[in-house]
């Protein structure tokens, strides 16, 4: 069966630290994955290896059966990617700024569908003809929700997505995110909500000092339950 | 791809309040450095031609004379400018606007700008090359030193990286938004410079001047090109803004202020010239081998007219049909201006050295490889300077040959008679034809490559590195 994402032993080692420790995961098409783990527990680093911007050390990280190390560039088709705090080109509007990263995506939409994505993504329509210098940090984050959607990817490489976002703009994020997962779409999410995890994931991992030290479904734990076992992990 | 991204850049930097200001600031200089560059060339084409028509007036208008008065008497040649020279000045204000010609030597050209202006002309004029080669380099720094450092500073590369587009082919994408914001300021003046220079008839069906100012352009665009690149691939290789700054800050300085001076310094000291009254003691000296036309006493003068005598079998000067003096000035002056031409090949040599020098730099250096390239395709570079002198002591030797012609057919005891004064309304005046530009790009292979060598490395190698980037 080919996996939508896939790490086999992966390692990273920096100069002075081994960030990600053997990691062994499989996510399929639909499924919603969250990763919770402290600060510098690897999360970030795994992000980047299935984004092909770093090399790993050992193993490999696979992206719709492609391995990412030897097709970095080719990958990006089927992925789309939000960062903690979406940073946008400040002398462009919002609406400029999605159009821009459509097209880099391969994307020519008319400015009606462009709009309907940030609508969807919960951008006030008096914002979009904005320089996004003046947007706050959720407002940002938005358009980023806006330009992952815009893309149709196959797999969501989120960290942090909801960073930012009032609890309005979280729960549409939520529903957005299922909605996703329902089309088929594979989404990895690096995140300290516990909360959110539960609420939008299928299975929970989580990450100790570049270790994946447990996986659970979500169905399997309350909310409650999943916050016990992620601070015994932390102790 | 690349597209899109230039067009962010472009419209990022249009946007951008501090580009506004440094490249209105750059764009009025621009601007300014065109019109007074125009003003200043018309008014000395101007002077010059004047001064030219009146010494010729005055040539023409003498009254009957000996023949050797007249090669005494003299003329003047004034060297028109270039039409492109507004742009670039070149060594025009250092180099000499006029040479007397005269019998017996040759003068150097004289009454240089620089001469006749207050020291602050030394430091260089507010030209439009000057503003091209050393303050646009300066905005390009500014323009594009945060182009890849403040993307990953931000984390907009990771996300831009995202989509799908390469390193390099972002590189590509800022280097042609970046050009755009470039040519958008240097545009307008140089579509001035075009409009003032065709709208005149001197140069409106001129193809050699519409030839100089392409290639002038285009040598431009390879700099600001190369300026861009690099500034790109340095931002890409740091990992902080300001490291970028400080470093293109310091490529900016080392190649616009401080290699030029001291490859100059350099050739200078392994190249020495020669002091004026040094060559004028070595000239003198060599001229004394030769026959001395005003010396009835010299003895070569006195084997000469022998010579003649035994040639038209005669006995006597008397009953010679040509004048001995006449001949022997000839031959005295053939050899002095043997000696002359000697001594200045030589001072061009040396000078031509000392630019060989700074011309080779220009492999190591865009600035001077830019430098001789835009001074030469405006004419106003050393080559072109010795063009002229050659051009006016070629004249100086055959008018003074022709009134040496003359006085020898005036036959024995010309010296007590005088010519007509319509024979000097027939003796041709001087007027200088500059050279084509395929002469001039004879001496500009070497910067020409030496751009297009960099142009071709630095994107090579360029690129290359930035493929080699760490984006995290």
């Amino acid at each position: 069966m080919t996996y939508l994402l896939e790490a086999k032993d992966l390692r990273k080692q920096y100069a002075d630290k081994l960030a990600l420790r053997g990691l062994n995961l499989q996510i399929e098409a639909g499924e919603v994955f969250c990763l919770l783990g402290q600060n510098g527990a690897g999360k970030s680093t795994t992000i980047n290896l299935f984004l092909g911007f770093i090399e790993p050390t050992a193993g490999a990280a696979y992206l719709n059966g492609l391995e990412v190390a030897a097709n970095s560039l080719k990958i990006k088709q089927y992925l789309a990617y939000i960062p903690e705090n979406v940073m946008l080109y400040p002398h462009l509007t919002g609406l400029e700024n999605l159009a821009l990263f459509s097209s880099l995506a391969g994307f020519s939409y008319k400015e009606s569908e462009l709009l309907a994505y940030l609508d969807q993504a919960g951008l006030p329509a008096e914002a979009v003809r904005r320089r996004v210098g003046t947007y706050s940090k959720g407002m940002r984050q938005k358009v980023g929700i806006a330009i992952a959607v815009a893309k149709h990817a196959k797999v969501l490489l989120l960290d942090e997505p909801t960073s930012g976002l009032d609890p309005k703009a979280s729960n549409e994020f939520s529903e957005l995110l299922r909605q996703l997962s329902q089309q088929g779409t594979a989404v990895f999410m690096a995140t300290h909500d516990i909360f959110r995890a539960k609420e939008v994931g299928t299975r929970v991992g989580i990450m100790r000092e570049g270790e994946l030290v447990d996986v659970r479904p979500t169905a399997a734990l309350n909310a409650n339950e999943l916050e016990q076992l992620y601070l015994t992990y932390m102790q | 791809m690349i597209q899109s991204i230039a067009q962010k850049e472009f419209i990022s930097t249009l946007r951008d309040r501090r580009f506004v200001v440094l490249s209105g600031l750059l764009l009025a200089l621009l601007l300014a450095a065109t019109l007074v560059g125009r003003g200043s060339y018309r008014t000395l084409q101007h002077e010059r031609m004047v001064a030219q028509q009146t010494v010729n007036e005055q040539f023409h208008n003498q009254p009957n004379r000996h023949p050797h008065r007249v090669a005494h008497y003299g003329s003047f040649a004034f060297r028109p400018r270039a039409g492109l020279s507004f742009l670039d000045a070149g060594l025009d204000s250092f180099t000499g606007a006029s040479v007397f010609l005269e019998a017996h030597q040759q003068n150097s050209v004289n009454f240089s700008q620089a001469q006749q202006s207050g020291s602050l002309i030394r430091f260089g004029e507010l030209t439009v090359a000057f503003v091209l080669q050393v303050l646009v380099p300066l905005l390009i720094v500014f323009l594009c030193f945060s182009a890849f450092t403040e993307e990953r500073e931000t984390g907009t590369l990771k996300l831009l990286l995202s989509q799908g587009v390469s390193m390099r082919r972002v590189a590509w994408g800022k280097i042609a938004g970046y050009g755009r914001a470039v040519a958008l300021v240097v545009g307008p003046a140089l579509a001035l410079a075009a409009w003032l220079l065709f709208g005149e008839e001197e140069f409106a069906h001129n193809p050699d001047v519409w030839v100089r100012l392409a290639l002038f352009v285009a040598g431009y665009a390879v700099y600001f090109f190369l300026w861009i690149v690099g500034a790109v691939v340095v931002s890409a290789r740091q990992r902080h803004a300001r490291s970028a700054l400080v470093l293109l800050l310091g490529c900016w300085m080392l190649g616009c202020i401080i290699l030029p001076k001291a490859t100059a310094n350099l050739g200078a000291t392994l190249f020495p010239t020669i002091t004026k009254a040094q060559m004028d003691a070595d000239v003198h000296e060599a001229a004394q081998k030769g026959i001395n036309g005003h010396d009835p006493q010299d003895q070569r003068s006195a084997a000469l007219k022998a010579n003649l005598l035994k040639q038209y079998g005669v006995d006597s000067e008397e009953k010679l049909p040509v004048s001995v003096g006449g001949l022997v000035m000839a031959e005295s002056e053939a050899y002095t201006s043997k000696v002359y031409q000697q001594h200045f090949a030589d001072l061009t040599r040396t000078y031509e050295r000392q630019n060989a020098i700074s011309n080779w730099a220009g492999l190591l250096n865009p600035y001077q490889a830019i430098r001789p390239l835009s001074m030469g395709l405006a004419g106003s570079d050393f080559a072109h300077y010795v063009h002229f002198q050659q051009a006016a002591e070629s004249y100086r030797y055959q008018l003074v040959q022709r009134l040496n012609g003359l006085q020898a057919s005036m036959g024995y005891g010309d010296k007590e008679r005088k010519l007509d004064a319509a024979t000097w309304q027939a003796i041709p005046t001087f007027a200088y034809q500059a050279p084509p530009v395929g002469w001039a790009l004879g001496y500009l292979l070497l910067p020409a490559l030496a751009l297009l060598l960099w142009a071709v490395g630095l994107s090579w190698l360029g690129l290359k590195l930035i493929d080699n980037t760490p984006v995290v």
